[in-house]
């Protein structure tokens, strides 16, 4: 009942705040003249169709295309269109922070540092002010409790090398997400490549995007998720799922997801619009609530069955670090899982 | 009524010549039959005439117009002809009378109600009158023959064409529709140019014979010409059967074949000339017990080898004494030979008829 | 018949004023532009680098290349057992429907029908629901009848993979040994019935080598399907861990692209395909199908005797994995909140559909797309078809049978290798398509001109020349013809090469994946998309939406050619 209300204040909240605002900005005509956003993101299909429908319904008018794919997709998009000289994206939101700094070193981003944010930890602000943190996950482990019981379910990221799980894991491609690219940089980190070398020996079943494992998970059609946006798992438990999260003492890979405005925006004021929105706190917010992710901003809550960022042992990963290293961690994973 | 000449047509398909340098005259009002086996060449010079293909040299005249040349072709559209299939080519999708009426749209000066009036009285013509709201598709073969005839008829056209039009009825129908179509021809009277196949059709309908061989006529003439004035192996063989004979003239009527001698009627022979002689097998007389020979007639001597008794009449084969030919003789059935009796035959010299040296090929 | 008038490969049949002469040359340029510009850039790119000339360094790349050996390997093992088990299922199908008494056969043909066009990926789909092997609903099925703990079959592999492409291209081997055996005289087969050898012996001795052309045509034609297939290797495949060509260029496609090995790895796929058909086409000779002696007598039915219920289970159960299991789950999927969950009250849901159309935007502009290429592409197909196949059967102009090899040579190019090859032609000048609808119409134009040819090829065969001369003696000019003996009598013909045409683009995927863009989606890529969010609510709902358009045009195929749709005589 509660989270109902609060949700919907939430959003009344948000519509009444950029309503308001509305009537004073000049650029929000401008923004209106041009009519829609182009917004290619990996963020979750139905996550992100909301935030696209919020966006709409606080400014009639502007209508936000929605292109979602896995991140790396989405940076091959980009580099394709770029190469056929088709001009069609204004926004860009992956997982994947590696992309942002090809792009920025490029000179393919426009420089525009969204209202409020300020606030936000530096992990989460380009130091030249091309591209912002929109939101951010860490992977983590996800278990089928009609399969497993606490007990049984894996504490630890070395736990999921044991030969009990063989044909019961389920991964997703650093081909295809760049939430799983973090995390494979952050674990060969840790435990070097090795650990995915014996992690193939389990033979898990391989899906492509991070949201895909908690499906897989929570239809039983295998056991244990050994990555994922926690964000994923979040939303699928509580829609009622038999689904559970582990969030192993080793660390966690903070994935945090980057946006930018293109430097070729067809819909440049209408893309600036739409960067503000989504770092509002109330969108920040919304997105907290529902959709389970960690944000930059300072005022967000989050819910209470949530760890938070701060009690969570992180494992970050450098932008630059994951922009040189994106395509060998592709190759290899690829070697190492044969697709 | 113009009449068609064709003059010197050759027309080749690679590099075998399926018409050439072919020549014949049809007069006007004349039914002439292209007559002649399968691969001579009669269905290419239909559709030279009509116009579906182009000379590679040679014309086509029709009364005072050129219509086909190497330069220069009158589309079919515009020879004012009229052409009946081998297959009828009657269209499914339209009723009889509108396949009948077609090709009068295009006649000037019509009225539709005279269209009306014209497809009527042509079928009643072809006796299918009350089948013009009818399909073809529901019509029988000989029916389907017919709405072909009044398609072609009710245009008045100048020539007309027809491929092999009864070869895909059964043989009745065959006979009856061939008296039909030459009695059509004498109430319209059209030029018209007839292909076939069969000796029998061609000799029935036509005014004349062209005989086709190898993309050539190699003999143009009357049914009554034709048949009893082969001028080539090849025509004396087509038409009806024939005993050939070979020998050396001796004189210029007469021929040695072995020990025998024959009368030839025609006379005229090169003497030391290797000449071939066709005899039909119905002109050669068995002779009666007590008849001689008339003067100059020609009597010869053999043993039955074989006889086969066909009901209207007796077939033999003669080996004649004195050399080792074989004639077949057609005899009625009041006398009964066997095979082994001696045989008197009686021919008269114009049964005999020279044929034409030919090339050997 | 005119057996004089009309030698072989002899042009001018018809000669004299032809003005229509410059169209037919246009449309035979149009032609030799779409199939053979991007198939010359595909040469060029798989042999070309950036800088300096060209080298084969790139067939050295893929040769030497592990994981692209595997893939080649996987491709034949693929194509092989698919043709192998498509002709083990068709052959028996169609000599039980078209010879003997099996009960309910025009059913079973329309079931074969509804087989053929359902799009292999989205029977992948549905078969991962059924045999997952824990979610699968089979496997649950199974375990908890049994108390196994191991699936009874785990769908992701090369067996599952095998299984559910062998369930969408047994047609085509059914279609060919059906066609044949209309054409053997039973004649042949009571001959020796009556020197004593039973039915199946009838059938493995006398029958079999007369249709053995049309059962070699048959296995090459599914080994082809195999061959070029992306979707259900994909779906099947690679989370299994493993590639077949067809993935395997699709994924040299994904950033950094590897454009020159896409390319290089392509040209064993196309020469394999270009001689495989050639093979086919030895040994059904010139006519192009199985010519079996005789006129095709009078056929009786073969009893089955006590043999008639396994048959016809037997049959049944082939319909139900190809149908019956798949369109079900895909039905229940759609109206479930959660597929794997039993399907009880509060698991039924509209959710799906409002999300499917109303909050998904990408449905909708799919759909048009998907609609409007459909459209696009099927009415100029259908129109140049009929000019091409009416020019090449009325032997308008000299080269006429280059017209028709033209027309039916894009069957070689599987669809994978022509959105590569197309993709290297149109993303550089002066002609780029990249990023529009057109890239898309010239690919699906050029991958369905075979089908809409074979189709109206077959309808001016079916219209004598004599039909036209015969106007045209009378008086009527050529176009005159066209109009009042040619089209009425070729409409139905044409119409039905229309809808195999729009069948044939709206399910198309392998080339789609290639070329879409986030502007440019059609169906079938976004049900593909969707797999890969796991949303199999939304894939079952636009399956459906896809099987209704493909059914609704079947059946308009039907009402026009008043015959079935397979060509399939009773």
């Amino acid at each position: 009942m509660l989270p109902i209300v609060a949700r919907t204040l939430a959003f009344a909240t948000v519509v009444l705040f950029a309503t308001l605002a509305s009537a004073q900005d000049a650029r929000v005509e401008a923004a209106r003249k041009e009519g829609k956003v182009v917004w290619y993101t990996s963020l979750a299909l139905p996550s992100a169709e909301k935030v696209a429908k919020l966006f709409e319904a606080a400014y009639p008018g502007i209508k936000v295309e929605v292109h979602r794919t896995g991140s790396e997709r989405i940076l091959g998009r980009v580099m394709q269109e770029l190469k056929a000289n088709i001009k069609n994206v204004d926004v860009v939101h992956t997982s994947d922070a590696g992309h942002f700094v090809m792009f920025k070193g490029r000179g393919l981003l426009t420089k525009y540092t969204p209202a409020g944010v300020e606030g936000f930890p530096a992990g989460f602000k380009d130091k030249d002010g091309y591209y912002y943190g929109l939101r951010a996950t860490v992977n983590a482990i996800a278990y089928n409790t009609k399969a497993l019981s606490a007990a049984e379910a894996p504490k630890t990221w070395k736990d999921l090398l044991d030969p009990k799980w063989k044909g019961k894991l389920v991964t997703a491609h650093p081909g295809y997400s760049g939430v799983i690219t973090t995390h494979v940089a952050a674990l060969v980190n840790l435990h070097g490549w090795d650990y995915f070398k014996q992690l193939a020996q389990n033979r898990p079943m391989l899906v492509q995007s991070a949201v895909d494992p908690s499906g897989v998970v929570a239809s039983g059609e295998r056991v244990v998720a050994v990555n994922g946006g926690d964000y994923t798992f979040y939303q699928t438990k509580k829609k009622g799922n038999p689904l559970e999260i582990v969030y192993p003492r080793e660390g966690v890979p903070l994935v945090v997801s980057p946006t930018a405005i293109m430097s070729f925006a067809p819909h440049p004021n209408a893309s600036k619009l739409f960067t503000d929105f989504t770092f509002s706190r109330e969108v920040q917010q919304v997105m907290a609530d529902s959709e389970g992710l960690y944000t930059g901003h300072p005022e967000v809550r989050y819910p209470a069955d949530k760890p938070k960022l701060s009690e969570l042992k992180l494992l970050t990963v450098d932008p630059e670090e994951l922009e040189k290293r994106g395509e060998e961690i592709r190759k290899r994973f690829v070697e190492i899982f044969g697709a | 009524m113009p009449g068609v000449s064709l003059k010197a047509l050759t027309r080749r398909y690679g590099d075998v010549a399926a018409v050439a340098d072919l020549s014949l005259d049809v007069k006007p009002g004349e039914l002439v039959a292209l007559l002649g086996p399968s691969g001579c060449g009669k269905t290419t010079t239909l559709r030279l005439v009509a116009g579906f293909l182009a000379p590679e040299s040679g014309e086509i005249w029709v009364g005072e117009r050129c219509l086909s040349s190497p330069r220069q072709i009158v589309p079919p559209e515009r020879r004012r002809m009229a052409m009946i299939f081998q297959s009828y080519a009657l269209w499914p999708h339209m009723t009889v009378a509108q396949n009948v009426a077609y090709g009068l749209r295009f006649k000037s000066g019509l009225a539709r109600t005279d269209r009306a009036r014209r497809v009527t009285e042509m079928l009643r013509v072809v006796q299918l009158g009350g089948y013009e709201a009818r399909y073809p598709g529901e019509l029988s073969g000989g029916q389907q023959q017919r709405v072909a005839v009044a398609r072609a008829l009710v245009v008045e056209p100048e020539i007309l064409l027809l491929d092999e039009p009864l070869s895909n009825l059964d043989a009745n129908l065959r006979e009856e529709m061939r008296f039909e179509i030459r009695r059509l021809h004498e109430a319209f009277g059209i030029t018209t140019l007839y292909v076939t196949h069969d000796q029998a059709e061609a000799m029935v309908i036509s005014d004349r014979i062209a005989v086709l061989e190898r993309g050539r006529v190699v003999q143009v003439g009357t049914a009554d010409e034709v048949f009893l004035a082969p001028r080539t192996r090849f025509v004396a063989e087509f038409i009806g059967k024939t005993n050939l004979v070979e020998g050396v003239a001796a004189t210029p009527d007469t021929i040695t074949v072995g020990e025998l001698r024959l009368r030839v009627g025609a006379g005229g022979l090169k003497p030391g000339a290797r000449v071939a002689l066709s005899i039909r097998p119905h002109d050669i007389a068995l002779a009666t017990p007590a008849g001689a020979a008339g003067p100059g007639v020609n009597a010869l001597r053999g043993t039955v080898q074989r006889a086969s008794f066909l009901g209207d009449g007796v077939d033999y084969q003669v080996r004649l004494a004195g050399s080792d030919v074989v004639l077949r003789v057609a005899a009625p059935a009041s006398q009964r030979l066997r095979a082994g009796d001696p045989v008197d035959l009686r021919i008269d010299p114009a049964a005999c008829v020279a044929l034409a040296a030919e090339e050997r090929a | 018949m005119t057996g004089e008038g009309v030698a072989a490969g002899t042009p001018g049949r018809l000669r004299g004023i032809d003005r229509a002469l410059p169209v037919w040359v246009a449309v035979v340029l149009v032609l030799v532009f779409l199939m053979a510009l991007p198939l010359g850039w595909l040469v060029w790119m798989s042999v070309s680098t950036e800088a300096a000339g060209p080298t084969l360094g790139h067939y050295a790349a893929v040769l030497q290349s592990p994981a692209m050996l595997k893939a080649l390997w996987n491709t034949v093992v693929l194509a092989f057992w698919v043709g192998l088990a498509s002709v083990a299922v068709g052959a028996p199908l169609a000599w039980l429907t078209a010879r003997t008494d099996l009960p309910g056969k025009g059913v079973m043909r329309a079931l074969v029908l509804a087989s053929f066009v359902t799009p292999p990926f989205l029977g992948a789909f549905a078969w991962v629901m059924l045999a997952g092997p824990n979610a699968g609903l089979l496997n649950v099925l199974w375990r908890d009848v049994t108390g196994a703990t191991e699936p009874l079959f785990d769908i992701f592999g090369m067996p599952g993979l095998v299984f559910v492409v062998t369930t969408y291209t047994f047609p085509y081997v059914y279609i060919m040994v059906a066609n044949t055996l209309a054409l053997i005289a039973s004649d042949l087969e009571e001959a020796a019935a009556i020197l004593g050898a039973g039915r199946f012996t009838v059938a493995r001795t006398v029958t079999l080598p007369m249709v053995a052309p049309a059962l070699v045509s048959g296995f090459i034609l599914s080994v082809l399907q195999a061959l070029a297939l992306f979707g259900s290797p994909a779906i099947l495949a690679m989370p299994a861990g493993f590639h077949t060509i067809t993935t395997q260029i699709w994924s040299l496609f994904q950033y950094p692209p590897k454009i020159e090995q896409a390319a290089a790895i392509s040209m064993p796929l196309l020469l394999a395909t270009a001689l495989l058909l050639l093979v086919q086409k030895r040994v059904l000779g010139r006519r192009g199908y199985a010519a079996v002696g005789g006129k095709g007598g009078q056929r009786r039915t073969i009893p089955l005797g006590v043999w008639r219920w396994p048959a016809l289970l037997g049959c049944m159960a082939v319909m139900a994995c190809a149908i019956f299991l798949p369109y079900g789950i895909l039905a229940k999927a759609a109206f479930s909140r959660a597929w794997a969950q039993p399907l009880t009250w509060s698991n039924l849901t509209l959710g799906n559909f409002t999300f499917t159309f109303f909050e998904y935007s990408a449905t909708r502009s799919a759909i048009v797309n998907t609609l409007e290429l459909g459209i696009a592409t099927a009415s100029v197909g259908a129109v140049m078809v009929a000019l091409l196949s009416y020019v090449a059967n009325r032997r308008l102009i000299v080269g006429h049978q280059v017209v028709a090899f033209l027309a039916l040579a894009p069957i070689v190019i599987p669809g994978v290798v022509l959105a590569v090859a197309l993709f290297i032609a149109y993303t550089r000048p002066p002609l780029i398509l990249y990023g529009t609808l057109t890239i898309l119409f010239v690919a699906y134009l050029t991958k369905e001109m075979p089908v809409g040819y074979a189709q109206s090829d077959a309808t001016f065969r079916g219209i004598p020349p004599e039909l036209e001369e015969a106007g045209r003696i009378l008086g009527a000019g050529r176009l005159r013809i066209l109009r009042d003996v040619t089209a009425p009598l070729a409409r139905s013909g044409i119409i039905a090469a229309w809808c195999f045409i729009f069948i044939g683009v709206i399910r198309e995927l392998s080339a789609s994946i290639i070329l879409f863009t986030p502007a440019t989606k059609v169906m079938s890529v976004v049900i593909f998309d969707l797999k890969e969010e796991g949303q199999f609510g939304a894939i079952a709902v636009l399956g459906l939406v896809m099987l209704a358009l493909t059914f609704a045009t079947v059946g308009l195929v039907q009402a026009v050619l008043g015959r079935d749709v397979l060509g399939v005589k009773d």
